[in-house]
């Protein structure tokens, strides 16, 4: 369901919130040498065969700007995807190419100064939301390389403030937004209370463990009641772990690499510790990714359990007929957001699809969907860097316009940070379309 | 025949009759695209010609040349020419022998010192004189001597104008071409393998009359002659255009006349008058008996890679240079990935102790 | 020597084997480099297959795509097709390619691929043009652009004005359109041109790794 008059408050609260992160940023002093000897030296550990090739293979067409959707809403040049790599293809020609001895002679060196005008271009003006690696004639998978960058600024002590403040906090105390074992323990039970839905914490021989995160803890609890209404009804023997429930990752997110080892390993851990077969993801884009295609490498070896995002698991049991939902009255027109973490990163697109079916929604398709959507704009943790809401607010004008041609009363979408986007989004454009979660959705219309 | 009698004496003498003489001397001036008006010129300065002493030079040569002026030498005005000019030294055509010749020769070159004309052919061995000798005195040294009392010198056949087959590779005597060896007269090269009968009589001729160089290429051939290439001249050149071609000898293109390109022909970058003049005159050149062009009027014809190598060929480069190239580049390329490798390895190492560290 | 037999012989030899030497370095150098391990179970396991697949589909951008890139995808395909037609299809080419490896094939008229010469040389220039007045082009543009795009229309001019006898006599011309030949390949290894082979591998590896999470790319 969309905002009622407790989130509404709730929302205005944690957007105060995330708008004061800067101010508890510590400054990170690195003098400049040390700052592009410590860049180089993590570009040239993270490069591989698969890089190499890419970063050769380019032959500057600009093709990936037209997918971009920061240069699509801005018309600005400097946001090219492919120059977001520049600084990674001048150390990989000077220092690691085969053809290193002759790209020497004209190839500059990086500077610290690029380095920090960097930042921008990694952080602020790029969600990882991958269009322009689909885009690329010669396959460059230019959004995975910046993902990379992010993590050598981050070895560079260029880290935003807000992101690292979240970085941070996670590495201390393996929660983000504080929402710690108290405020998860407050409310499980205010769900339980004041909508009468069970959360089972900590039940041993459950088959699935579910996952869940500060942002929902705060904010999006519909999302957290909703999955535990559903779950209930399936009569599947799931739980809560308190030793490891925060989904979010801001090691991946920041870029900072122990962090996200540490995050990873804390949900590993606590999922071998339960003995469950199917770890979920909760509504939040990068918290699926983060387990599902990276925590094998932070674990070492293939997962022992199957990982799947909320909106997969639910799409799934609808596909199969375990899972009957309530036909919508009338048939209602609603537009789908597929989340670029869940849908283009994760693989997941009509799962979601066959639950808006099965709710007897009518779905007009954006004209770019599933692989090809367009990002909501805040991805990636681009939500939380203040600087960035002009931009922000230009990517959601490429994707709300989208949504508005499909003549939508409402749009569905399965990741929290999409949802924050879209209603910032929605209070500085003045749009009115109401933004549903879609396991919020399903719990309302569950058949018997 | 006496020495002081003029041209135009003998020639009546030997009953040409003046309808034919200017006959002769109206072709002339066609086949050297002089205007018409030139005749009366020409005719005069032939008649009064003193008969010129001529000493023709024979180094390493195969005699080809002197063969094809003599197939001039019919009952025809042309021939009567050459017998009108004193040829006072000429190994095949020259009745004496041994030192009576030599004597003659050097008779011949006091007797007209500064005035004679030097004719050459066969090429000049400098790798080692005594490759070729005459009378014990070596080519090089003979030529310095009598090209010092010349008036011009004329290069008849490649092998004189650029040193020819001798020069083709490897070139065991170190053979040159005359203007290799003389810089201070005045040279004509009359290339070919050999020259068109008819184009060596005509530079003569054009010599006689006017007693001056003719207008020469860059190669120093008589433009008049050497001016055009073949290929535009080529009267199976539609065929070029239309990509119609011989794919071998005597296949369907072959006999229907189609153009010969692709079987070698260097028509295109040959410079000579066999497409308008021909041979046997005028009868037929290579290219209209179905033979590529060789381009024997060129600076090492020989060596063009081969007469059948079509222009469009590179020279050198077979299949085998381009697996033993891609070998190579395989080898190379694992060891630089080799070299990549542990590049890496060794980056990975330092951060890995670092952030144990 | 003259210019010509210099371009048709070691100029022609040598770029050759600077060409082969230098693109195999450049490929094995990069593509057997240490590849970074991937754990996590595919979501099938035929995933290899979207890579290949990937190496054919990108040719053709999603329509959301192609809207936005029409003109340069167009005249891309356009050049890059004409210049492949003018290649192999032109009589004394095949000529050239039968003198390497033994091997010929049935040509084109010469009309057509003058023609087709004519097109692409336009387009290419249209290209430039393009490079040089579009913001994003000029942002990321470098100098090795400019090269192989002059690398690349030389040839092709050359050649048209050596089989249409213009510019300098045919020998020189016909060296001069060789010795363009043998830039060209000179230049293949060190610039933007290797993507001729790499867009295989760069494309394949993409679509292999979104295969195998259960996308189409």
């Amino acid at each position: 369901m969309s905002m009622d008059k407790p989130m509404q408050e709730a929302f205005a609260m944690f957007y105060g919130m995330a708008q004061n992160l800067k101010d508890l940023a510590t400054p990170v002093e690195m003098p400049d040498e040390e700052r592009v000897s410590r860049a180089k030296q993590a570009f040239l550990s993270k490069l591989d065969a698969d890089m190499a090739v890419d970063l050769e293979t380019c032959i500057n067409c600009g093709m990936c700007a037209e997918a971009c959707h920061f240069y699509i809403g801005t018309e600005d040049p400097k946001y090219t995807p492919i120059r977001k790599l520049d600084l990674m293809k001048r150390v990989y020609r000077r220092d690691l190419s085969p053809m290193r001895w002759l790209h020497r002679l004209y190839t500059k060196d990086i500077t610290a100064k690029e380095l920090e005008d960097w930042q921008e271009l990694v952080y602020d003006s790029c969600t990882v939301c991958g269009r322009c690696s689909l885009m690329c004639p010669m396959g460059i998978h230019i959004a995975e390389m910046v993902a990379v960058n992010r993590q050598v600024l981050a070895e560079a002590g260029l880290i935003p403030d807000e992101l690292r403040v979240m970085q941070e906090g996670q590495l201390e105390k393996g929660t983000i937004f504080e929402a710690g074992p108290e405020l998860l323990e407050f409310r499980i039970n205010d769900l339980k209370e004041r909508l009468g839905i069970d959360i089972p914490i900590n039940k041993p021989g459950s088959d699935i463990m579910v996952l869940t995160s500060g942002l929902d803890i705060h904010l999006f609890y519909d999302a957290l009641a909703g999955t535990a209404k559903v779950l209930n009804h399936l009569g599947v023997s799931w739980a809560l772990c308190t030793h490891g429930y925060e989904a979010a990752n801001f090691g991946l997110l920041s870029g900072d690499e122990d962090t996200q080892h540490v995050a990873t390993m804390k949900i590993i851990d606590t999922a071998i510790e339960c003995g469950v077969k199917i770890v979920i993801t909760p509504e939040c884009g990068h918290s699926f990714p983060s387990l599902r295609w990276e925590g094998a490498e932070i674990y070492g070896k293939p997962l022992p359990f199957d990982v799947m995002s909320i909106s997969e698991y639910l799409g799934r049991q609808v596909m199969d007929g375990k899972l009957k939902l309530k036909k919508a009255a009338e048939k209602k027109v609603v537009a789908l957001h597929d989340p670029c973490k869940i849908g283009r990163w994760g693989g997941t697109f009509e799962e979601p699809r066959a639950i808006i079916d099965a709710l007897g929604l009518e779905l007009h398709e954006t004209e770019s969907n599933r692989e090809y959507n367009f990002c909501c704009g805040g991805g990636a943790g681009v939500f939380l860097i203040n600087r960035a809401a002009p931009l922000r607010q230009k990517a959601y004008e490429v994707k709300m316009g989208e949504i508005k041609d499909t003549g939508a009363e409402s749009l569905v979408v399965s990741c929290g940070s999409c949802r924050m986007n879209f209603e910032t989004g929605k209070i500085k454009s003045n749009d009115t379309i109401p933004v549903d979660s879609l396991v919020a959705l399903v719990a309302e219309n569950l058949a018997s | 025949m006496r020495k002081d009698q003029t041209l135009g004496e003998v020639l009546r003498q030997q009953g040409v009759s003046r309808r034919g003489f200017l006959k002769f001397c109206a072709a002339t001036a066609s086949m050297m695209a002089l205007s018409p008006a030139m005749v009366p010129q020409i005719a005069r300065a032939l008649e009064n010609a003193r008969r010129p002493s001529v000493i023709w030079l024979s180094f390493q040569e195969c005699t080809g040349c002197t063969e094809s002026l003599t197939r001039s030498h019919t009952p025809t005005v042309e021939g009567l020419i050459f017998d009108v000019i004193s040829l006072d030294y000429h190994h095949t055509l020259q009745a004496a022998s041994g030192t009576h010749a030599e004597e003659a020769r050097e008779q011949a070159m006091e007797e007209n010192r500064g005035k004679y004309l030097l004719v050459v052919d066969g090429s000049i061995p400098v790798g080692n004189p005594g490759y070729s000798t005459i009378a014990g005195i070596s080519n090089l040294e003979m030529l310095k001597e009598t090209a010092a009392g010349a008036a011009a010198i004329v290069s008849v056949g490649s092998c004189a104008a650029f040193g020819g087959i001798p020069h083709a590779n490897p070139n065991p005597t170190g053979a040159v071409g005359v203007s290799e060896l003389i810089t201070d007269k005045p040279i004509i090269n009359v290339s070919g393998c050999p020259p068109i009968p008819a184009v060596i009589t005509g530079v003569l001729a054009q010599y006689l009359t006017f007693g001056k160089i003719p207008e020469l290429d860059h190669l120093g051939r008589p433009v008049a002659f050497y001016g055009k290439n073949i290929h535009d001249r080529c009267y199976r050149r539609p065929f070029y255009e239309r990509g119609q071609f011989a794919e071998t000898f005597d296949d369907e293109g072959a006999r229907k006349g189609w153009c010969l390109y692709k079987l070698g022909c260097k028509g295109p970058i040959t410079y000579n008058a066999c497409a308008v003049t021909k041979w046997n005159d005028g009868v037929s050149f290579p290219i209209q008996s179905g033979h590529g062009c060789l381009g024997c009027s060129e600076p090492n014809f020989w060596d063009l890679g081969g007469f059948y190598k079509p222009l469009a060929q590179a020279t050198m480069t077979t299949g085998t240079v381009i697996a033993g190239a891609a070998a190579a580049g395989a080898a190379l390329g694992a060891g630089a990935a080799l070299l990549g490798r542990s590049r890496q390895k060794k980056f990975r190492k330092e951060v890995s102790e670092e952030s144990k560290s | 020597m003259t210019l010509l037999d210099f371009a048709r012989g070691p100029a022609l030899q040598w770029s050759i084997i600077i060409f082969a030497v230098g693109t195999l370095i450049r490929l094995f150098g990069a593509a057997f480099m240490l590849r970074n391990k991937v754990l996590s179970k595919p979501r099938k396991s035929d995933w290899v297959r979207g890579g290949f697949r990937t190496i054919l589909t990108r040719t053709l951008p999603a329509p959301v795509f192609e809207k936005r890139i029409r003109f340069q995808h167009y005249a891309g395909y356009i050049w890059h097709i004409g210049f492949f037609i003018t290649l192999l299809f032109f009589q004394l080419h095949i000529l050239f390619f039968k003198g390497l490896f033994g091997i010929s094939w049935p040509g084109l008229p010469n009309d057509v691929i003058m023609v087709t010469g004519a097109i692409t040389a336009a387009v290419l220039v249209a290209l430039l043009v393009r490079r040089m007045t579009n913001p994003v082009l000029r942002i990321i543009s470098t100098i090795d652009d400019y090269i192989s795009w002059l690398v690349t229309l030389a040839p092709i001019i050359t050649g048209m004005m050596a089989y249409a006898h213009m510019g300098f006599r045919y020998e020189t011309m016909l060296a001069i359109h060789l010795l363009s030949v043998a830039v060209l390949l000179v230049w293949i290894p060190f610039g933007k041109l290797i993507h001729i082979f790499l867009v295989f591998p760069s494309r394949y590896q993409q679509g292999a790794k979104f295969e195998r999470r259960g996308v189409r790319a």
